[in-house]
């Protein structure tokens, strides 16, 4: 996969480590020789100082170096580079609508606007609009060979996948364009009288206020439609894969199972499947079982109490894998790997590197 | 696990006394069980309690169903809280079908983001007048913080009509510490602990006085080091696991105990595995998960001493 997609997109619900799986295929991106880019947007604390990268924020850190410490510790090479970059979608924004802005009078207008400041507020609650517009720009600048983007956590990931397309739609919605053109307000009855509601229910400035971004909007209508149409044939492009990151639990899998139907209806393409956070990679042995019986007997129940919920969640597990893979039947061609739960949380670019070795190991589904 | 004495009770038995309860925390970290704990926990006081999940997408929208005698389950969705809203304003049903069936307000009421999230929370709000304890499952961190700057924002944006003076009103009954309050759930993990600290700080901003209380979800076992240490961070056995599992946990819970934060912990229970792996809701409903947490918490006395008193 880091082979022969340019863009990586890795997606699935929180707590599952998808940063760290995000940053390990950057590292093995990196070993395999490509020039390789990792955009993540709110990566743990503790991930962040282990690899030095405090200062990690709107412009790309080099890691190439660590990496390379990291393989001579440890075996293997690293031909490649790997940057990390931490958008700032406040920044981003901005730049946005500057890029569109026909003036930059025309962009101060739109980013003094109360709506568009707290529609703004909004979005940058959930962040993918910005994500995307930063994946958009880095890759048309043909620079790295792999882009792997660490989606930003949504409430349903679907969100996400949407975005192209709500934006697309909302620019596209003819009644709204028609509505939009200021000097053509002559409105269906219909229309006259939902208006004449809402503005009832909003109070008299919102309508204006609306009537006035719409007016804004408008201008960079074209050129944003535009911007959605190319960002949307990107993402349905072979240039980019997306990798499915989850926990077997029975808290992730179902959304997880339904993340996977939505992503064939958007025509995005549905690499493999990360099952992060795995218990069952190593047996309960016999004397393990044997010494905290006898733990029991020196009235310390901690160690069989702890072995007991291990076995029940292995079970559970194998038995989730299993339903998993029975569902997924049918997507020839997807790859799946396994990673254990770590013991600790990353402390290095070392740690990392073991993740990332963890990764080679892939079968099809 | 007996905690008495532990400065989080006294917290946590007052925030449960409160007739709504915001229940928040990282998705992932048990806060749909927790609160349906705590909501059967009033049903079982003799208390009508409505529990409530924001668009849960494996259940139908807007539906409500008696899961016990008192306990009230809603799957609060916001096309039909918006339908609901906006026919409780207008009044008359023919204009309200020609306002919600207009495509422009289709469009502004799915794209414009924040027009959910006051809608979910105003149908949440008019059910105070029917119920006499409210437990809301909110959406993991960001999304539920997010509901409530969206009436804020509302308030700023919609100056002088009524959705201003609803968002008002609701703002102060949410911000009223003698009707709401706010519990955090966490896991004794880096991430999670951190953003209910990051939480906490941002909803004492948006609510100043309702708490929050703290409870943190499936600590382990305390196990003893007993393996050696390894460079690779993979497991190599189960003690391994569980060891460094427990230590792990330690830390982690270690800068909370310095940093004085009151909190209650809930022991690990063994998951249910004999049932559908595939159905959540079904393994939540049938398996005896929220049982067992009822009884954790009606153990640290949360509910007060006596079942039927308050």
């Amino acid at each position: 996969m880091i082979l022969t997609r340019n863009v990586i997109i890795t997606c699935g619900t929180g707590g599952v480590g998808k940063t760290t799986v995000s940053a390990a295929l950057g590292v093995r991106a990196a070993m395999l020789g490509r020039k390789a880019l990792v955009i993540t947007i709110d990566p743990a604390k503790r991930l962040v100082t282990s690899l030095g990268l405090d200062a990690l924020g709107d412009q790309a850190t080099d890691l190439t170096p660590l990496i390379k410490n990291a393989c001579e510790k440890l075996g293997g090479t690293c031909l490649g580079s790997l940057d990390a970059l931490m958008p700032d979608t406040k920044k981003t924004l901005e730049d946005f609508v500057y890029a569109f802005a026909p003036t930059p009078a025309a962009a101060e207008k739109v980013l003094k606007n109360p709506i568009f400041s707290i529609l703004a507020k909004e979005f940058s609650g959930s962040n993918e609009y910005m994500a995307l517009y930063r994946l958009k720009t880095l890759d048309e600048m043909n620079y790295y060979d792999t882009i792997i983007l660490d989606t930003p956590p949504s409430r349903h990931t679907i969100t996400f996948l949407n975005t192209p397309r709500v934006m697309k739609q909302f620019l596209e919605e003819r009644m709204v364009r028609w509505l939009l053109l200021p000097t053509n307000r002559i409105f269906s009855a219909g229309l006259r009288k939902a208006l004449g509601l809402l503005e009832k229910l909003t109070g008299a400035g919102f309508v204006t206020q609306m009537l006035d971004l719409a007016e804004s909007l408008y201008q960079i209508q074209d050129i944003a439609l535009d911007t959605v149409k190319k960002l949307e044939s990107l993402l349905e492009s072979e240039k980019v894969g997306f990798l499915m990151v989850t926990a077997p639990n029975p808290e992730t899998v179902p959304e997880l199972i339904h993340l996977i139907e939505s992503l064939h209806q958007y025509r995005f393409r549905f690499e493999g499947l990360v099952l992060n956070r795995t218990l069952s990679a190593f047996k309960i042995s016999e004397d393990e079982w044997a010494q905290a019986h006898q733990e029991v007997e020196r009235n310390r129940p901690d160690l069989i109490y702890g072995l007991k919920i291990l076995d029940a969640l292995q079970t559970r597990e194998k038995r989730l894998i299993e339903a998993l893979r029975n569902k997924l039947a049918n997507e020839t061609g997807a790859f799946y790997s396994v990673l254990p739960e770590l013991v600790r949380d990353v402390h290095s670019v070392e740690d990392l590197y073991y993740v990332a070795d963890g990764l080679k190991n892939t079968q099809p589904i | 696990m007996t905690q008495l004495g532990n400065p989080a009770l006294p917290i946590l038995s007052k925030l449960l006394d409160r007739q709504m309860l915001f229940v928040s925390g990282k998705g992932g970290v048990g806060k749909t069980s927790i609160s349906r704990a705590i909501a059967m926990g009033y049903a079982r006081h003799g208390l009508k309690t409505l529990w409530v999940a924001f668009e849960d997408p494996l259940k139908k929208p807007g539906e409500l169903i008696e899961a016990e005698p008192n306990l009230w389950l809603l799957n609060c969705v916001g096309t039909v809280a918006f339908e609901e809203y906006t026919g409780l304003k207008i009044g008359i049903p023919s204009l309200t079908r020609l306002f919600v069936r207009n495509r422009l307000i289709q469009t502004l009421a799915q794209g414009a983001p924040g027009i959910h999230e006051i809608v979910l929370l105003g149908k949440v709000w008019h059910e105070l007048a029917n119920y006499q304890k409210i437990v809301l499952d909110m959406p993991s961190t960001g999304f539920g913080l997010a509901m409530f700057h969206s009436v804020l924002n509302f308030q700023q944006l919609f100056k002088g009509g009524p959705i201003q003076r609803d968002a008002e009103k609701m703002m102060k009954t949410f911000r009223d510490p003698n009707i709401c309050g706010n519990l955090i759930v966490s896991l004794p993990e880096e991430m999670p602990l951190r953003e209910s600290l990051d939480l906490a700080g941002l909803l004492a901003e948006v609510l100043p006085g309702t708490g929050p209380g703290f409870l943190v979800n499936r600590v382990y076992p305390e196990i003893a080091p007993l393996v050696p240490e390894h460079q690779s961070p993979f497991p190599q056995s189960a003690f391994d696991y569980l060891c460094h599992r427990s230590q792990l946990e330690k830390i982690n819970l270690k800068i909370w105990d310095d940093l004085k934060i009151p909190y209650l912990t809930l022991g690990a229970v063994e998951p249910p595995v004999h049932l559908d792996p595939l159905n959540p809701s079904l393994t939540l409903e049938q398996s005896s998960i929220i049982e067992q947490l009822y009884e954790k918490l009606k153990a640290a006395q949360l509910f007060g001493a006596e079942p039927g008193g308050h």
